[in-house]
């Protein structure tokens, strides 16, 4: 407690001091130094973020404000980047003094990271709408991304009937998918149907893993089961390490769906890896994964690729 | 007062651990009511493959509840799980009309194996809160609890999702587990 209550003063006092020493000296502030001295990806955006976090001007603050409530509108989307960003990037140079004619490199790295910070914001929001949907089997939309589920994963069986056993050969556990999908929503039946589609030669090779007689898992319920983890790592920020190393994409959905699909391949080739006696071995090998994914998340140089490689095998 | 009877007093203090086995169809509700024991958010559940397991404080007792997934490809090891257990738990989604009789019929099997011999069984009649669920006497009814003369058991009607008959569950456990020497 005590030690506790010493590094907040430490935080509260010393930190603006230091940074006015830093400033003076680098002639740069923070976010400067941040923008230059840090990687590109995570662990530059990772500090930009917790800069402006920790920041006392209030113009930062409010502009801080003013993305989340941006994002608390929906707005955050590409096409509305230029009409957010610009305004506020202009008040925090004004703030901070930032001259962008010598400074030509700053904006452009501070605004990529901006788009990161609150693009993953965005994507929180909206997964956590897909995962409050219920799937719903009298809604058509919902039934036929289902179906088309099945006809993606098994193109060479056709579906006898909307209820019957076969769902089981692609792991659901019963008669009718309907249930299965539980806390999860629609987010875990888009995250599988994303993995089938976008995916194909991985998931059917996955898919042919869960159907080995001795190694077998129920492919659907280890999918939402791993939605499930997907989803904890968005929210607790740990996917962060993930999202903003990603090159070529801003957070959105369609990057939490890779994240997904990584995850799945992962996890299966650890579970043969592991050659389980059966699926009572799933929470402790799930576990184990989860460590694993976390650890690597930890580090925020960690990029993340799905080996095709192996799937030719 | 000497050493050792200060450590047989704090012994005896120490609360009594108890094996508590969550069974019952898939959808039943098993992980739902465990997350309810356990004062978590129920509204993140999803199918459990394998099983979860989680330890209660209830009434002076350490509850370890084992939850074991449902699924037909699961119930043949549910036997993995008989050893030791102090109470058997057994979810039933009351809205599932069709499902009833192999509910029924999984639970006979339950009673007659020997290594459950004598176990008290709690029925959680669950999802009340649903118009189409049966009550929890006509569920009793269907599962033949009445023909039960080998042990003691209740029929709990329950709301898994919001707690609702849960505790009062719990409850009837500790009071009615088996006196261990």
């Amino acid at each position: 407690m005590v030690f506790f209550n010493l590094w907040s003063v430490i935080h509260w006092y010393i930190r603006p001091f230091v940074k006015w020493i830093l400033r003076k000296t680098t002639r740069l502030c923070e976010l400067q130094r941040i923008c230059y001295g840090d990687k590109p990806g995570a662990q530059r955006t990772c500090n930009v973020e917790n800069s402006l976090k920790l920041s006392h001007t209030r113009d930062v603050i409010e502009v801080i404000t003013f993305l989340d409530a941006v994002v608390l509108e929906k707005r955050f989307i590409p096409q509305n980047f230029d009409d957010v960003l610009y305004p506020s990037i202009n008040i925090i140079l004004r703030a901070k003094q930032i001259n962008t004619k010598l400074h030509p490199k700053f904006v452009p790295a501070f605004r990529k990271c901006l788009q990161q910070i609150w693009s993953y914001r965005q994507l929180i929001d909206d997964i956590e709408e897909l995962r409050c949907t219920q799937y719903d089997s009298k809604n058509s939309d919902h039934e036929e991304k289902l179906l088309k589920l099945w006809s993606l994963l098994q193109p060479n069986e056709l579906l006898e009937d909307r209820i019957t056993k076969q769902w089981q050969n692609i792991g659901f556990q019963g008669d009718d998918p309907k249930t299965d999908f539980r806390g999860m929503g629609l987010l875990g039946l888009e995250n599988l149907l994303f993995f089938a589609k976008e995916y194909t030669q991985v998931s059917s090779h996955v898919l042919s893993h869960s159907q080995h007689p001795k190694y077998g898992y129920t492919f659907a319920i280890v999918g939402i089961n791993l939605t499930s983890m997907a989803y904890y790592l968005l929210k607790d920020g740990s996917a962060k390490t993930y999202m903003f190393n990603a090159k070529h994409y801003l957070p959105n959905i369609d990057l939490f769906h890779r994240f997904y699909c990584y995850l799945f391949f992962e996890f299966d080739k650890l579970w043969i890896e592991s050659k389980p006696e059966n699926i009572m071995e799933f929470s402790m090998i799930f576990k184990k994964f989860e460590n694993a994914i976390r650890s690597q998340l930890s580090d925020p140089a960690s990029v993340f690729r799905i080996n095709i490689a192996i799937d030719i095998i | 007062m000497g050493l050792l009877s200060i450590l047989k007093k704090l012994r005896s203090n120490t609360e009594r651990e108890l094996r508590l086995l969550l069974l019952g169809l898939d959808n039943a509700g098993k992980t739902t009511t465990l997350k309810q024991l356990a004062s978590e958010d129920v509204t993140q559940v999803t199918p459990t493959a394998g099983f979860n397991i989680k330890s209660v404080l209830s009434s002076g007792f350490k509850l370890n509840v084992w939850d074991i997934g449902g699924q037909k490809k699961i119930r043949p090891y549910w036997r993995n799980y008989f050893e030791n257990t102090d109470v058997l738990i057994y979810v039933v989604d009351c809205s599932d009309h069709q499902r009833l009789q192999e509910t029924s019929f999984e639970l006979a099997e339950l009673l007659q194996d020997e290594k459950l011999r004598g176990v008290p069984l709690l029925v959680y009649a669950n999802k009340q809160d649903l118009a189409t669920a049966l009550p929890a006497s006509e569920v009793a009814q269907h599962l033949g609890l009445h023909l039960i003369r080998d042990r003691t058991w209740q029929i709990q009607a329950c709301v898994a999702t919001d707690g609702t008959g849960v505790k009062e569950g719990m409850e009837w456990v500790c009071k009615n587990i088996p006196v261990k020497k």
